[in-house]
């Protein structure tokens, strides 16, 4: 009997050093993803769930590459739809009009990610605060610009269609690209955390908080700023390539200023230093429509409501809760778990009576 | 729209502007090397070097198109350039007061435009006024409820907001942009009653030997400008409030501390801003484009621009990179017509990380 017993908590003992290992959440979560596809094909599920699903897990991509750089570096960039797109028509013209294999592909996007990446990251060294975010803007407009006019590359005002996507030799078909796009939103995570947690997640913490102070305790900011730059513009690129892949269409004019904005307000809103916290944050600025809001009566009847809703909520926790969602949450399960222990007490009170 | 001359000017500017560049470096590396005051010539040179760049550029170009052409292209431009004069205002005023980029600047004037086209509308049907009048209180009703939209934000929102950093306030804005975006086809529905121009006759006039021809509507604009901006530099300069403004801008608990009521002067900066905004959404709109919801977006980005390359310090810089910014669209599309809005932002982007404080910043000292 004991024999059994001590089995059984050197297996409890394993399964809580699996549960509580940081990269258990994540798999998780993307195992319940994969598990939504099972239940769509089942029949269970409606299409716009999973596209509301598919758009924030792409858009998470994005936003985890930005927040290393608000959350982390204090560094706001507005250029990220420029960037998105840059990725969707390299995907969308390499791999769609010219046919070349995935692998060059990826390498000529990692190789553009690189070198505008060093750009920005070079003009940040110039330019703070504010005045960087607004000439990022002017960055993304020279983008968005760029894409309109080169017509051979982007399609222009006709867009960039991408229809026929072969991987090794086979047609992809759309539940193959949701499962490449979880598993590259799950590895995507796993890489944020490790960034986060590694000497290079805290240099950008110190560099936030006062440039000076970091590099007077040796912190190259040459390195770090450029850094950072780079690989939100591989998340921005790679995120591109998977928003061709599941939407099959790159639309010039869509890469404005709006979709910066909404980039940067997922993160806010959702808290700019909690990796959940980002994601529920790009759930509310770009899934909510689609996954929620198009099933309640009221908001069907008035679809300008629905803007309006957004509007609303954005401004609502930004006032009230500057840590994003993500410390909303915290604090109603910590208000939760002082609720549980107050009934304990209150139950032993009843149980053994009171203590004289 | 190709000029015969312009290849050879482009070869100018080509040789012209890297020759600049290189004169810097030599400098600096020769001269400035071991001088104790090394920032200060570099600064100093780079002003030189950004002055005679400027107008070396613009004289090879003239000399291209000839001048003739270049004034005609701005006077035919001049109603941007009243636009994107009062939109950078706008933006450059709630800057100094509430520390933060307005993005629904363009949003809070598109309101004013739907509702002075509409109030028009309204004059036309109910009344029969002349078409001028009607145009100037069709804009004054536009003014006055953009005004109060501004006030409104300020007292119901950016007040109470304060203790948010400047990126979350951004963010409010932002709220605020998808908020009217909503709002306005609800109110007015999508597209306004399209607004007339107040004249569509043409002014000819000579100047030397040029024959030039300007339209009324664009000598409108301009005296409405002038005067407008005449009178807000006036009371920014001789009035309490803007002294205050002044104060507040500099720090604003320094001015509450000094007696300043720093409400009321950020809150009548927000109603004025909308007012700014909203004869620049009605003069853009009066000008042949339609009244949209989505209208004055490039407008609000090029105010942006305009206010980074002048530097937010200052009420006048931002006008200058606004005259900057117009005179390079309307020169760049004899060099491409296809790629003139990169052109045009890649020159502010150089420009600006030459003098990454804006062309008339100044350097504030930072405590570490």
């Amino acid at each position: 009997m004991r024999k059994l017993t001590n089995f059984m908590k050197q297996q409890s003992k394993q399964f809580a050093s699996v549960v509580k290992h940081p990269y258990f959440g994540f798999i998780l979560f993307g195992l319940i993803l994969l598990f939504t596809l099972y239940l769509r094909s089942m029949g269970l599920v409606t299409i716009s769930i999973i596209n509301a699903i598919v758009m924030t897990m792409i858009y998470s991509i994005i936003a985890l590459g930005f927040s290393l750089l608000l959350g982390y570096g204090g560094m706001a960039s507005l250029g990220t739809a420029g960037f998105v797109g840059l990725g969707s028509f390299i995907m969308g013209y390499f791999s769609g009009v010219l046919h070349y294999p995935l692998i060059y592909t990826l390498g000529i996007s990692f190789g553009v990610a690189i070198v505008v990446g060093l750009i920005v990251g070079f003009i940040s060294l110039r330019i703070e605060g504010m005045y960087l975010a607004i000439i990022t803007l002017g960055l993304g407009e020279i983008l968005r610009a760029f894409f309109i006019s080169y017509d051979k590359f982007t399609g222009g005002y006709s867009g960039r269609q991408f229809r026929n996507f072969t991987l090794f030799g086979n047609a992809v078909s759309a539940q193959a690209v949701y499962i490449i796009i979880t598993v590259l939103f799950v590895l995507a995570m796993i890489a944020t955390l490790n960034i986060i947690k590694s000497p290079t997640g805290r240099a950008l913490l110190a560099m936030k908080n006062s440039d000076s102070a970091a590099q007077s305790m040796g912190i190259s900011l040459l390195k770090y700023r450029l850094l950072a730059f780079v690989i939100s513009t591989v998340f921005a690129i790679l995120a591109g390539m998977l928003y061709i892949m599941y939407i099959k269409f790159s639309y010039a004019p869509d890469w404005n200023l709006s979709f910066s904005l909404n980039i940067l307000a997922a993160v806010i809103v959702g808290g700019a230093q909690s990796i959940a916290g980002i994601i529920l944050g790009v759930f509310t600025i770009f899934g909510l429509n689609l996954a929620i809001l198009n099933y309640i009566p009221f908001f069907q009847n008035n679809s300008a409501l629905m803007v309006i809703f957004n509007g609303v909520l954005i401004i609502v926790v930004v006032m009230f809760y500057p840590g994003g969602l993500i410390r909303l949450l915290q604090t109603l399960k910590y208000k939760f778990v002082l609720f549980i222990k107050k009934l304990r007490i209150k139950w032993k009170v009843y149980k053994y009576g009171k203590d004289d | 729209m190709l000029v015969p001359g312009i290849d050879v000017a482009l070869n100018q500017i080509l040789i012209f502007v890297p020759a600049l560049v290189v004169l810097y470096f030599l400098m600096d590396m020769l001269f400035f090397r071991k001088h104790l005051k090394r920032q200060l010539y570099r600064n100093k040179l780079i002003n030189i070097i950004l002055v005679v760049g400027l107008i070396g550029v613009f004289f090879f170009t003239i000399k291209a198109i000839t001048m003739q052409m270049f004034l005609q292209i701005f006077l035919l431009n001049l109603v941007d350039l009243c636009v994107l004069v009062l939109a950078t205002t706008g933006i450059v005023l709630i800057f100094k007061t509430s520390v933060t980029t307005n993005f629904a600047q363009g949003m809070m004037a598109t309101f004013g435009a739907f509702f002075a086209a509409n109030f028009v509308l309204y004059l036309t049907s109910n009344s029969s006024m002349g078409k001028t009048p009607k145009l100037f209180l069709g804009m004054f009703a536009g003014i006055v409820c953009a005004s109060l939209l501004g006030l409104f934000v300020d007292v119901v929102i950016i007040r109470r907001g304060k203790h948010v950093s400047s990126v979350g306030k951004q963010m409010i804005t932002m709220g605020l942009v998808l908020v009217l975006m909503g709002l306005i086809p609800v109110i007015f529905g999508t597209i306004a009653p399209s607004l007339e121009a107040f004249s569509v006759d043409v002014k000819l006039f000579q100047i030397g030997d040029m024959m030039l021809v300007i339209p009324y509507h664009n000598l409108y604009a301009l005296v409405i400008t002038v005067v407008v901006l005449a009178i807000l530099f006036g009371a920014l300069r001789f009035t309490k409030w803007g002294l205050g403004v002044r104060a507040t801008a500099s720090s604003e608990i320094v001015a509450g501390m000094m007696g300043v009521n720093t409400r009321v002067i950020t809150a009548m900066s927000w109603a004025i801003a909308g007012g700014l905004g909203s004869i620049a959404a009605f003069l853009y709109a009066s000008a042949g484009a339609q009244v949209q919801v989505a209208s004055m977006i490039p407008v609000q980005v090029n105010a942006f621009m305009a206010a980074v390359l002048g530097s937010f310090s200052s009420f006048g810089g931002p006008i200058v990179g606004a005259l900057l910014i117009n005179l390079f669209s309307s020169v760049a599309p004899f060099y491409n017509d296809v790629w003139q809005s990169v052109i045009v932002y890649g020159v502010i982007l150089l420009l600006v990380l030459a003098k990454p404080l804006g062309l008339f910043g100044k350097k504030t000292a930072k405590k570490v």
